[in-house]
């Protein structure tokens, strides 16, 4: 029974969301998913009639920009999360002495308790500052002008923007990926591991040949884990990205705006429109969040299953 | 003891080739002689001990132990749980080394040179030194990735040689035709004797001269354990077997020679017909036959 309340409350919410989206669905089509404008229209004047669905004249809602800048955050968090989570999770368990290991896991649980409002307040009157004056510069002024690193060009800013964004949901998933990590090498037999010692691989050799595909499957799952949270990440975004509806950020730093930090950021204005449909709009925005974080679990099960196959059963005894 | 009364050991037993005078290998080898033997003018003994003492922390394991392990012979150490033998075993790969309290006095000969020297270098000691564990412990790859790990890792051979690698090192072990058409599929789908020959075709493939087998056959049925230890007894003498074993009968089937560790001593050692037929220690004849566990 109780395994049923979890799948049963997904189910009713997104039902929930679906129902009241529904109009926003049917009058948005497609241009809500490709389009680059977000405007409620004037919600004092003239209502017009799209399909039957009453909205303000000059309405428009496109979301393109914000479901970008939910994947770009996302990206960047995981693509500096990752590595640091595994290596602390890796230094937790194989190189340091059992004290300091326990004080460091004690401050990665702590720091997976910080209220994101603080991270998100942090971020933007101190990181963001920070690194836009003494960090983005340097950076910046070093990329060469070519394909990709050319997305790293001037200019930089004043720290709210893509970058600091997913640097702070880097932040705020490093614990979650990193204890979760933690847990899983310290699952991995130490036979295997010794075993490709005692072959004469070198230790970064055994790392990555023979403990993290030992994990793999916990490992992509701890990572889905943290990406889930970067893309639901609401208020420390709201802080730190700028907030803006229609614009794709031309480079790495430019203020920006994702899904989640839209709705809430969106919330009030949505309920000065009469005729709700840019509630509707709202609630249509969390649909495409709610489907794009499940079409996120389900590409990484796909991955699990296919990588699986050559890894450990789990429970092996060693 | 004396060196000369580990000779004569088994029909494996290379001879010493020293110079009976000087103690010094022979000069320059004849190439055809070379091709024939590549162990002639090596030194006779691949491993000595010199008074090797084992300490964790502040608890000694073992203490002076001088002992030599002829060139392509099998050696079994033998001896109660907690006698000392699997630690003096992972001291002669340095598998010991970081453990944490490791020290070791006194020291371990590989080809006359100090295993401990500054310019030896651990990986390729450990390529010289291979080892087999108490249970299979096949890498989470494919087999063929599996045999081929150690090989890849020293830059032996690459590309499609790693295929003609895998194949005779798996042709070697006994287990080509049950792993032909799987090559690409997970280990742990093979029955436990298969992980273990698999775990061996992978240390073999290194081309080691020495072999540690620490309890090779303890997680494994009698059939497997029968397939392994023939497999380890036509090993030698191209290989150095050093087989710590709890398996008294194992010990006698395959070894030319017996060390039996109590507490943290080498009791005796020699001839394994010898030690377990006309053993000179009390302690001896009581675990050999049985009357001591």
């Amino acid at each position: 029974m109780a395994a049923v309340i979890p799948a049963g409350a997904l189910i009713a919410s997104v039902v929930v969301l679906a129902t009241k989206a529904g109009p926003a669905v049917r009058v948005n089509g497609a241009h809500f998913l490709t389009g680059s404008d977000w405007k409620l229209g004037n919600t004092y004047g003239a209502i017009q009639h799209t399909d039957g669905v009453a909205h303000p004249l000059g309405s428009s809602y496109g979301a393109w920009p914000l479901i970008a800048g939910t994947l770009q955050s996302s990206a960047i968090a995981l693509i500096i999360a990752v590595p640091i989570s595994l290596g602390a999770a890796f230094a937790l368990t194989e190189r340091l002495p059992r004290w300091l290991s326990s004080i460091l896991r004690f401050g990665i649980e702590l720091l997976a308790g910080v209220p994101s409002v603080l991270i998100g307040l942090w971020g933007a009157l101190t990181l963001g500052p920070l690194l836009a004056r003494d960090v983005y510069p340097i950076v910046a002024d070093h990329m060469p002008n070519v394909p990709v690193l050319s997305y790293f060009k001037n200019p930089v800013g004043h720290g709210e923007g893509l970058l600091t964004s997913g640097i702070v949901l880097a932040l705020m998933i490093v614990p979650i990926i990193a204890s979760t990590a933690r847990n899983l090498f310290a699952q991995v037999p130490a036979l295997p591991k010794e075993g490709g010692e005692a072959l004469g691989l070198t230790d970064w050799e055994v790392t990555r040949k023979i403990t993290l595909p030992w994990v793999r499957s916990g490992l992509i799952g701890a990572t889905v884990l943290g990406l889930g949270r970067a893309l639901g990440e609401t208020i420390a975004i709201a802080m730190v990205s700028g907030a803006l509806l229609n614009t794709i950020t031309p480079n790495v730093y430019g203020t920006m705006g994702t899904v989640a930090a839209a709705i809430v950021s969106q919330l009030d204005s949505a309920f000065t429109d009469g005729t709700g449909f840019a509630i509707a709009s709202l609630a249509e925005l969390a649909l495409v969040l709610s489907i794009v974080s499940l079409l996120v679990n389900m590409l990484a099960r796909f991955i699990v299953h296919r990588t699986d196959s050559l890894s450990a059963p789990v429970g092996v005894g060693f | 003891m004396t060196e000369s009364s580990n000779n004569g050991v088994g029909p494996n037993v290379p001879l010493d080739r020293r110079d009976p005078a000087t103690g010094q290998a022979p000069g320059p080898v004849d190439p055809a002689l070379e091709a024939i033997d590549p162990d002639r003018g090596r030194p006779a003994n691949v491993i000595a001990t010199r008074g090797l003492s084992l300490r964790f922390g502040d608890k000694t394991i073992l203490s002076g132990i001088d002992m030599l392990f002829p060139r392509g012979t099998i050696t079994a150490l033998i001896g109660p749980t907690g006698s000392g033998k699997s630690t003096f075993l992972r001291t002669l790969n340095r598998m010991n080394d970081k453990v944490s309290g490791f020290r070791y006095g006194g020291d371990v000969l590989l080809d006359d040179e100090s295993i401990w020297a500054s310019h030896q270098d651990l990986l390729a000691l450990r390529r010289r030194v291979g080892m087999l564990f108490q249970r299979p412990n096949p890498f989470p790859m494919s087999i063929r990735d599996n045999v081929v790990a150690g090989v890849k890792a020293h830059r032996i051979a690459k590309g499609k040689q790693l295929d003609v690698v895998a194949e005779e090192r798996l042709r070697q072990v006994g287990l080509w035709d049950a792993a032909k058409d799987r090559l690409g599929d997970s280990p742990f789908r093979l029955s436990g004797g298969q992980q273990q020959l698999l775990c061996l075709a992978r240390a073999l493939a290194v081309g080691p001269e020495v072999l540690l087998l620490d309890e090779p056959t303890s997680s494994l049925d009698p059939i497997s354990t029968e397939n392994v230890e023939a497999m380890l007894k036509s090993l030698a003498p191209a290989l150095t077997l050093i087989v710590v074993t709890h398996n008294l009968g194992q010990a006698r089937r395959v070894s030319h020679h017996t060390m039996f560790f109590y507490d943290g001593a080498l009791v005796e050692h020699g001839p394994t017909e010898v030690l377990f037929e006309h053993p000179r220690e009390d302690q001896t004849e009581r675990y050999v036959t049985g009357r001591m566990g």
